[in-house]
C-alpha cells in the first residue's frame, strides 16, 4: 500500500473546473481546497507505484492544473 | 465510481438515518409490549435470540455479490461479506457485548419494577455527558468547549422532550440509570467505535460484521444474566420465539439503525454521535401519532407537558445544528532541521492537542500534519506555539482547509 499527498497549484479562475474533474479520479482518499501556497491537497492511496504515477498523470492532464508536488508518505500516525 | 462526499455531511446523514430508523423501532417495540403477552424478562432475551437469526439472514443476503461487490457494500463500503470473528476483535467484542447486555438488563429491570418508568428512563439521555467526560479523559482528541456546550443543550433538551409528569421518579431508579444503564452504554458505544476503527486485512472494519458478532456476545451475556435472575424466564424466552414475525421485524429494523449508527461512530466522536441520535425523540413523533390511531397511547398527557416537550425538541434541534458549526481544519507542511529524523519528530507533533494525523513524507517537505480545532484564532495560536517549541523544526507552512471531500 502506497500513500501520498499531491499538492496542486492551479491557474487563477480554474479551481472549480479542476475540482470537478478531480472528483472523478479513482484512488483519491480525500480532496481539500486550501488557502496557502497551494490550492488543492489530494491524498492518494494506491497498491503500486505505477498506480501513483497514473493518478499524478490524470491530475496533470486536467486543464487548469499549473503544477503538482508529490509527497510520498513513509510513516503515518492518525486517529 | 465510488461516491465521494464531505465527511461531515456523511456523518450527520448516517447518524440521522439511524435516528429515523430507531424511531420506527421504538414504535414496533411499543406495539410488541402492548399487544403481545411476553414477560418482561423473557422479552429481554427473546429480542436478542430473534435478533441473531434475522441479523444472520440479513448479513447473508447482503453478502450476495452483485457487480463484483456484496450488496452490503452499498450500505457500508468496507463490507467484504459475512466473515468469522478475527482474533484481534474478540476482546473488544466481549467488552462491547457485556456493556450492551448490562445496559439491556438494567433497562428491563427498570421497566419490570416501575409502573411508569418513562420519567426515570428520560435520564438515560445524560449518557451523552458520560461519553463526553470519558472522551475528555481517555482520548487524545478531547471535545472542544463548543462540543461540550452543544452536548449539554442536547442532553437537557432530550430529557425535557421525553420527561413525563405522571411517571415515577425516585432515588433507586435514578441510581440504576446513573450507575448501571449509562456506564454500561458508554462501554458499549466506546468499544463499538474501537471496533469500527480497527483495520481488518488492511481495510476499515465494517459495521455489518461488527453488529452480527456483537449480537452473538450480547445474547450470550444476556442469556446468562436472565437465567440467573429466573430460569423460568429463560425457557419462556425460547417459547416466545413463536412470535418470530414481529420480533424479526423489530430486530431487522434495529439492524439497519445500528449499521448506520456504527458507521457514524467510525466517522465522529461517540458523544457527538449519541447526541445526534437523540433526535430519535423528534422522529418518533409522527410514528407515535400513527400508532395512537391503533393503540391506547398519547404523545402528551397535559398542555404544560406538551409545552415542555416542544421546548426540549427545539433544544435538541439547536444543539445538533450547533455541533455542525464547530470545526476548523488545516494542513501544516513542516521542514525538519538536519540531524532531526522525521520519525522522532512526528511523535512530538502527534502529542499536540488538535493534531488528527501526522505523516513523515519524502519530497519537498519532511512532515505533513493535519489539525482540527474549534476556532482558527485559538487553535492556530495553540498549535503554532507548540510547534515552535519543538526542537528540530526548521520552518512550517499553514494551509487552512476551506472545503474537503473524503472517500468513505
Amino acid at each position: 500500500m502506497i500513500k501520498a499527498y499531491i499538492l496542486v497549484l492551479t491557474y487563477v479562475g480554474n479551481l472549480n473546473t479542476v475540482l470537478e474533474e478531480m472528483r472523478k479520479i479513482e484512488n483519491l482518499e480525500s480532496i481539500a481546497v486550501v488557502a496557502g501556497d497551494y490550492d488543492i491537497i489530494v491524498k492518494v492511496e494506491v497498491e503500486e507505484v505505477e498506480e501513483l504515477m497514473e493518478v499524478t498523470n490524470k491530475i496533470h492532464s486536467i486543464k487548469g492544473v499549473k503544477r503538482t508536488n508529490t509527497q510520498v508518505i513513509e510513516k503515518e500516525i492518525r486517529e | 465510481m465510488r461516491i465521494r462526499i464531505r465527511k461531515k455531511n456523511l456523518f450527520y446523514l448516517l447518524a440521522l438515518l439511524s435516528s429515523v430508523i430507531g424511531a420506527g423501532v421504538t414504535v414496533i417495540d411499543t406495539f410488541i409490549t402492548i399487544k403481545y403477552d411476553i414477560n418482561t424478562w423473557s422479552l429481554c432475551l427473546v429480542v436478542f435470540l430473534a435478533g441473531i437469526v434475522i441479523t444472520f439472514i440479513l448479513a447473508l443476503l447482503l453478502s450476495i455479490p452483485v457487480g463484483g461487490k456484496p450488496i452490503g457494500a452499498r450500505i457500508d463500503p468496507s463490507f467484504p461479506g459475512l466473515r468469522l470473528l478475527r482474533k484481534e476483535e474478540i476482546p473488544y467484542q466481549v467488552v462491547a457485548g457485556f456493556g450492551n447486555a448490562v445496559a439491556t438488563v438494567g433497562y428491563f429491570f427498570i421497566i419490570s419494577i416501575y409502573q411508569d418508568p418513562s420519567t426515570i428512563l428520560s435520564f438515560f439521555e445524560v449518557v451523552i455527558l458520560y461519553l463526553l467526560i470519558t472522551e475528555s479523559i481517555a482520548e487524545k482528541n478531547a471535545p472542544s468547549m463548543a462540543e461540550v456546550e452543544s452536548s449539554i443543550i442536547v442532553t437537557f433538551g432530550a430529557i425535557m422532550a421525553s420527561f413525563s409528569f405522571t411517571g415515577e421518579l425516585n432515588l433507586e431508579g435514578l441510581l440504576i440509570v446513573f450507575l448501571v444503564l449509562n456506564p454500561a452504554w458508554v462501554i458499549f458505544s466506546i468499544y463499538q467505535r474501537k471496533l469500527k476503527l480497527l483495520r481488518i486485512n488492511d481495510r476499515p472494519n465494517d459495521a455489518i460484521n461488527i453488529r452480527f458478532w456483537n449480537l452473538v456476545f450480547t445474547t450470550l451475556f444476556t442469556a446468562i444474566m436472565v437465567y440467573f435472575i429466573d430460569a423460568r424466564h429463560f425457557f419462556a424466552a425460547i417459547a416466545a420465539l413463536k412470535y418470530w414475525p414481529i420480533l424479526f421485524l423489530s430486530m431487522g429494523t434495529t439492524f439497519f439503525s445500528y449499521i448506520f449508527y456504527i458507521r457514524a461512530l467510525g466517522l465522529g466522536k461517540a458523544s457527538v454521535t449519541q447526541a445526534v441520535k437523540s433526535s430519535t425523540i423528534i422522529f418518533s413523533i409522527p410514528f407515535s401519532f400513527l400508532l395512537a390511531a391503533y393503540l391506547p397511547i398519547s404523545f402528551y398527557e397535559s398542555i404544560p407537558q406538551l409545552v415542555i416537550k416542544l421546548m426540549g425538541i427545539i433544544l435538541v434541534i439547536m444543539g445538533v445544528i450547533s455541533f455542525a458549526l464547530t470545526e476548523v481544519r488545516a494542513y501544516i507542511f513542516i521542514k525538519a532541521k538536519t540531524g532531526h529524523p522525521s520519525i522522532t519528530l512526528i511523535k512530538d507533533i502527534w502529542a499536540i492537542k488538535g493534531v488528527t494525523a501526522v505523516a513523515a513524507v519524502a519530497g519537498k517537505y519532511d512532515i505533513i500534519s493535519k489539525v482540527r480545532m474549534r476556532t482558527l484564532g485559538k487553535g492556530f495560536e495553540r498549535i503554532i506555539r507548540e510547534l515552535e517549541g519543538i526542537e528540530g523544526i526548521e520552518k512550517f507552512e499553514w494551509h487552512s482547509i476551506l472545503k474537503e471531500w473524503e472517500e468513505i
